[in-house]
């Protein structure tokens, strides 16, 4: 049974930590990969400037690194609120 | 129809018959047109596409033409289906005040599934959003939607700005700014698209191993106790695609609807 608070947002626990649960996992894997294409991506361009090419997957380890440091802050330290859910 | 169940549908390929196990792949998801326009060929998932969405057109009118006080058995089940949509994937995300993309969601969800269930039923038995060429389409439409009412709700400058959330220091703006942009501009939709493609993909990969093992053990051999098992698990792998099928049409509208709430709401 769904309970409904005055804005008529479904405050039902089980549907909206389901929604919570589905958006929070699919943007931690979308900043795994995000972090890794990006400085992969610098880490490729630098190293092609310089011809070193070891810059590619240095760059690709330090994304990881970032997007991992970064999910979490947001994700783990802080707690999870539902505001989070909506960015 | 192309590779290994055409060579399996040929029939006398079994063990122990110097025949090769016809393995699936690739090529089983290539169809032969049923006819061709110049450089235009229809095949079978654009017709089953078709006909999903025609399913879906047909239910709801039939359901709703002639909308009753006291609701018949196909008003019923259609005003369930709505409620199902609105109280499980767009209240918890949106609120009331999102109610209005309710017809979009529901139209979503319900022609996913129908292209998601088609894997299932006799015949049809190929899901269309294993090709993934159709999946871009509807991935493409939610991407341009949530992005055109980011920027109209928050503008151009705050849509970006909001990205990254509040408290961050700004040196490590600058450092998750590459990734914040990627993400939200590539990745966001490319796992959309990929996730309820590489689901229905591998689904009717297993499906079609296990029915394809099961016919190609079955012989006056020990490899019968094989096509036993064989069958056992096509059956297993049916009843789990019962599931998977519904499952990845929810996670695709409801993560439309989380995006949408990213776009309509200012970050807090």
């Amino acid at each position: 049974m769904s309970v409904r608070d005055r804005s008529g947002r479904d405050t039902s626990v089980e549907a909206e930590s389901r929604a919570l649960g589905l958006n929070i996992g699919w943007t931690v894997f979308s900043y795994l990969l995000s972090g890794m294409a990006a400085y992969g991506l610098i880490g490729w361009l630098i190293g092609r400037a310089v011809r070193v090419e070891i810059l590619f997957p240095v760059g690709m380890l330090v994304g990881l690194a970032i997007s991992l440091g970064f999910v979490i802050w947001r994700f783990g330290k802080r707690g999870i609120t539902r505001e989070e859910t909506s960015r | 129809m192309t590779g290994a169940l055409a060579a399996a549908a040929g029939g006398g390929c079994h063990i122990f018959s110097g025949c090769g196990f016809p393995a699936p792949g690739l090529q089983d998801f290539i169809w032969t047109p049923f006819f061709t326009i110049g450089q235009f060929q229809f095949t079978k998932p654009m017709l089953l596409a078709i006909l999903s969405a025609l399913v879906v057109i047909g239910f709801f009118w039939a359901a709703f033409r002639k909308p009753k006080l006291i609701p018949g058995r196909t008003q019923s089940l259609g005003e369930m289906a709505i409620l199902a949509v609105r109280d499980q994937i767009l209240r918890p995300s949106l609120g009331r005040k999102g109610d209005s993309y309710l017809p979009f969601l529901v139209s979503l969800f319900f022609f996913i599934y129908i292209m998601n269930v088609m894997e299932l039923i006799p015949v049809f038995q190929f899901p269309v959003t294993s090709r993934i060429g159709f999946v871009w389409p509807m991935v493409f439409t939610v991407y341009f939607l949530y992005l055109y009412l980011g920027f109209m709700h928050q503008g151009a400058w705050g849509y970006l700005r909001n990205m990254i959330p509040a408290g961050v220091p700004w040196p490590i703006y600058i450092i998750l700014v590459p990734v914040e942009l990627l993400r939200f501009f590539i990745f966001q939709p490319f796992t959309l698209g990929v996730r309820l493609f590489g689901n229905m993909f591998a689904g009717h990969l297993l499906l079609t191993i296990f029915t394809l093992a099961t016919w190609y053990l079955l012989s006056l051999s020990v490899g019968l106790l094989y096509a036993v098992g064989s069958f056992a698990l096509a059956i297993f792998v049916f009843v789990l695609e019962t599931l998977v099928t519904l499952l990845q049409a929810f996670i695709f509208t409801t993560l439309t609807a989380t995006y949408i709430a990213s776009s309509v709401e200012p970050a807090h």
